[in-house]
């Protein structure tokens, strides 16, 4: 079982009956074909497309979350392109959330010399700072150019 | 041919600005990017709906994938236009 999430448009001249019917009708393919409903969302509702299918440029959207058997996808898509009221549809598998993404630091953090051992590792230390400071200073300048 | 690609040195006076953008993605830590968040995607479009390059977004690559994956997604269900004339 996969989780999926699919969006259709349908068009907008179907009277609100016809519209729940066909709703229920894709509900009820989803769970005769061994699917598991967990949300239709019609919130979205009537929406302008950006751009325009078959002449028409308002859709009515819906959006629905299942877990289904991998074979499911295939046999809804066949289901929705014979359909003439859906305008499109899209399936997309749910990817499961993984570990969270780790911002990489932008610059290393300045080492700090302690206290002990203090002489050589000062030396170190500003010759590197040195070098980050001067490619900061120009860059800085530059944008101040550019407004100009 | 080393002139023409002066990020890694900058230039003192006009020119490029070799400032190093950051991924908007990696700063909202946002794992995966939405297709149907049009609002977030729209900023990154031209206004001709042309996806922007990294070197103008700033994105990192991974969130760039992801993000042109997603306005691809959001134009086949017409939430985003292919082209605007």
């Amino acid at each position: 079982m996969n989780r999926y999430e699919m969006i259709y448009i349908i068009d907008t001249d179907l009277e609100e009956a016809a519209r729940k019917e066909l709703i229920e009708k894709v509900s009820a393919l989803i769970e005769n074909n061994g699917g598991e409903i967990e949300k239709v969302d019609e919130t979205w509702g009537k929406r302008r497309l950006a751009y325009a299918i078959d002449y028409k440029t308002e859709g009515w959207y819906v959006l629905v979350t299942f877990k289904a058997p991998a074979e499911l996808p295939r046999e809804l898509e066949r289901n929705l392109q014979i359909n003439e009221n859906v305008l499109r549809y899209l399936v997309v598998k749910l990817v499961e959330k993984r570990s969270a993404v780790k911002p990489r630091a932008n610059k290393p953090a300045p080492v700090e010399a302690p206290a002990g051992e203090a002489a050589p590792a000062e030396e170190a230390a500003p010759a590197e700072e040195a070098a980050p400071a001067e490619e900061a200073a120009p860059a800085e300048a530059a944008p101040a150019a550019d407004e100009q | 041919m080393s002139e023409d690609r002066g990020e890694r040195r900058p230039r003192p006076r006009g020119g490029r600005r070799p400032r190093r953008k950051v991924c908007t993605f990696c700063v909202d830590k946002i794992e995966f990017i939405d297709y149907k968040d049009v609002n977030r995607l729209r900023r990154f479009t031209n206004e001709r709906g042309k996806i922007l390059p990294r070197r103008m977004s700033g994105n990192c690559a991974k969130h760039q994938r992801q993000l042109s994956e997603a306005i691809k997604r959001a134009r086949a269900i017409a939430l985003m236009p292919y082209t605007v004339d």
